[in-house]
């Protein structure tokens, strides 16, 4: 099946997949330089067949490899381009003066510092291997679907790897490295484009950590915003619009998406952000992308009425399943959610996947790959239905 | 060769076990200090051929280069609380991959220290510490270890039981 050829309400995912026992082994090597590039490639390929394996089964109509090569969704690019070190927040406590908001960072994540890794920016960047491309090819050679690619935004990279007395001697602000992680996204995606991928998505969970924490200047950890932040939400959000639209302009000829979520690093509700997508609306309306992918399976995520005001302005890659809960939603709770966001969008304009992915953080999965398996068939029957039904 | 563990040399470890051991007085371990006044707040302690400052931080009127004196207590016992669970890893055989103590405390009433009220003391209310370790050994016996060493740290000692403390004052012409 060809992008052209998608179903109305196709079934997707928004990226990573549950690690097997054997990959997170693997992973774990390749981190402690035991294992080569290619060798915990050749270990990840079979994983990445696994995931694809699931998701086919499941019948999603526009599938990923799972993430499976990454350690998490945007530390990975530690592999991929010179200039960036995977630092262990303990690393970085030895060499950052503002010590004790990094505590406190880690006493709301009730982690310890050697936990937390934080891809830090220590030298000019420059591509060693394509971020993405490599992935793309794999999957291309094992599925006739159409491939999804998930991107770390650059807004997101721009928060995580520019650390302050670390980075500062190569990039003096986050402005400064934020030139070159456009151009390095850039290429990515017209790359992507070029050998076929029929999406590409950007990931800036960070989002909702500039507008949840208005007036927070200390540094929080909403998945990766490690570096602290101007304080002002307005102009934070002018940036990452800007970053993201001088990615994407002028590069026709693949759909390009950004997620936007709350977090996706505990099933703990409640150490989670909380809020509409309301204050996010106009930045997301001027994010010059094809599709919004969204939670709306959580009430934490307020509702789809969000978007009263632009009627059928961008495509939506609607949240109908929770990623981090035990319980397989119905098929009926899906149908439900496509029939309000029939409200705000046109029919061919609603994509359907589960909130966040299944294993945001390689060691921390939100749920095991049966269960995941479970939320993407529902998924894939509700579509069904309402393609009968329409 | 040296058999290292966790950064430990064993054998090293044990034979100096068995000395300390076969010397009954050395079990009381006696220790010396000495604090010398600097400026303001601040003070330099003196302990074998180490020293270090104390200082209070910029809302207590210190100048904050150094941690105070409670913040001291506080980070000595997790750091023994670790040495411990280093030492008795070690002796198991265990190998440590990562380890750290995070700590919180609060204290009774500090304002009692500061002359802003009378109520209670400015002793420890109360501290938690937990450890996370990555160590190639089950949990059980990783637990068992934890156990033991909160059990036998000496500084966790220190803070639950008391001393008998005794003061003198020396005011030299």
């Amino acid at each position: 099946m060809s992008a052209k050829e998608l179903p109305l309400f196709p079934v997707t995912v928004v990226g990573s997949w549950p690690r097997p026992r054997y990959l997170l082994e693997a992973l774990r090597k390749r981190q402690a330089g035991q294992l080569s590039f290619e060798e915990f490639n050749e270990v990840a390929d079979k994983a990445v067949l696994e995931a694809l394996r699931y998701q086919e089964e499941a019948g999603v109509d526009i599938v990923s490899d799972g993430e499976q090569r990454r350690d998490n969704f945007y530390s990975f690019v530690v592999e991929k381009l010179d200039g960036v070190k995977l630092m262990t927040l303990a690393d970085i406590l030895d060499v950052v003066e503002d010590k004790a908001s990094f505590d406190k960072i880690l006493r709301s994540l009730d982690a310890p510092a050697f936990a937390i890794k934080n891809p830090t920016v220590v030298g000019k960047l420059r591509p060693r291997r394509p971020l993405a491309l490599d992935e793309y090819l794999f999957l291309r050679q094992h599925t006739d679907k159409p491939i999804k690619i998930p991107l770390p935004g650059p807004y997101l990279l721009a928060r995580s790897m520019w650390v302050k007395g670390v980075s500062d001697a190569v990039y003096p602000t986050q402005e400064e490295l934020a030139v070159d992680l456009v151009e390095i996204l850039r290429n990515e995606l017209i790359a992507l484009r070029d050998a076929g991928a029929a999406f590409v998505q950007f990931d800036e969970p960070v989002l909702t950590d500039v507008v949840f924490n208005v007036g927070v200047k200390e540094r929080t950890f909403m998945c990766a915003s490690m570096a602290a932040t101007s304080g002002d939400p307005t102009r934070e959000l002018i940036f990452a619009t800007r970053l993201l639209n001088s990615i994407v302009e002028g590069v026709d000829g693949v759909k390009t998406g950004v997620h936007i979520c709350r977090g996706n690093w505990s099933r703990k509700d409640e150490v989670l952000l909380k809020g509409s997508y309301e204050p996010l609306v106009p930045t997301m309306m001027g994010m010059r992308v094809d599709q919004l992918v969204l939670e709306f399976a959580t009430p934490r995520a307020g509702e789809l009425a969000v978007f009263e005001h632009y009627p059928r302005a961008r495509e939506i890659g609607l949240g109908v399943a929770n990623p981090r809960s035990d319980e397989v939603e119905s098929p009926e709770f899906v149908i439900g959610k496509v029939k309000e966001a029939l409200r705000y969008f046109a029919p061919e304009q609603i994509y359907l996947n589960p909130d966040c992915g299944f294993g945001t953080f390689a060691e921390r999965p939100m749920n095991p790959a049966e269960i995941a398996f479970e939320k993407l068939r529902t998924i894939a029957r509700a579509a069904e239905q309402l393609r009968a039904s329409i | 060769m040296a058999r290292i563990l966790n950064g430990v040399d064993v054998e090293a470890l044990e034979s100096s076990l068995a000395v300390i051991g076969a010397q009954p007085e050395a079990a009381h371990a006696p220790k010396t200090s000495r604090v010398r006044w600097l400026s303001g707040l601040k003070f330099k302690t003196l302990v074998r051929n180490h020293s270090f400052l104390v200082d209070e931080p910029a809302h207590l009127a210190g100048e904050d280069e150094s941690p105070n004196s409670v913040e001291y207590v506080l980070g000595a016992y997790g750091a023994c609380l670790a040495t411990g669970f280093v030492l008795n890893a070690t002796k198991r055989g265990i190998t440590i991959r990562n380890l750290e103590v995070s700590l919180e405390s609060t204290q009774n009433n500090v304002f009692t220290f500061l002359g802003l009220g009378s109520e209670g003391h400015p002793g420890f209310e109360e501290i938690k510490a937990k450890l996370y370790v990555q160590a190639d050994a089950d949990e059980a016996a990783i637990r068992e270890i934890w156990d033991h060493t909160v059990k036998t740290s000496p500084v966790h000692n220190i803070l639950t039981r008391t001393a008998r403390i005794s003061t003198e004052l020396d005011v030299i012409p």
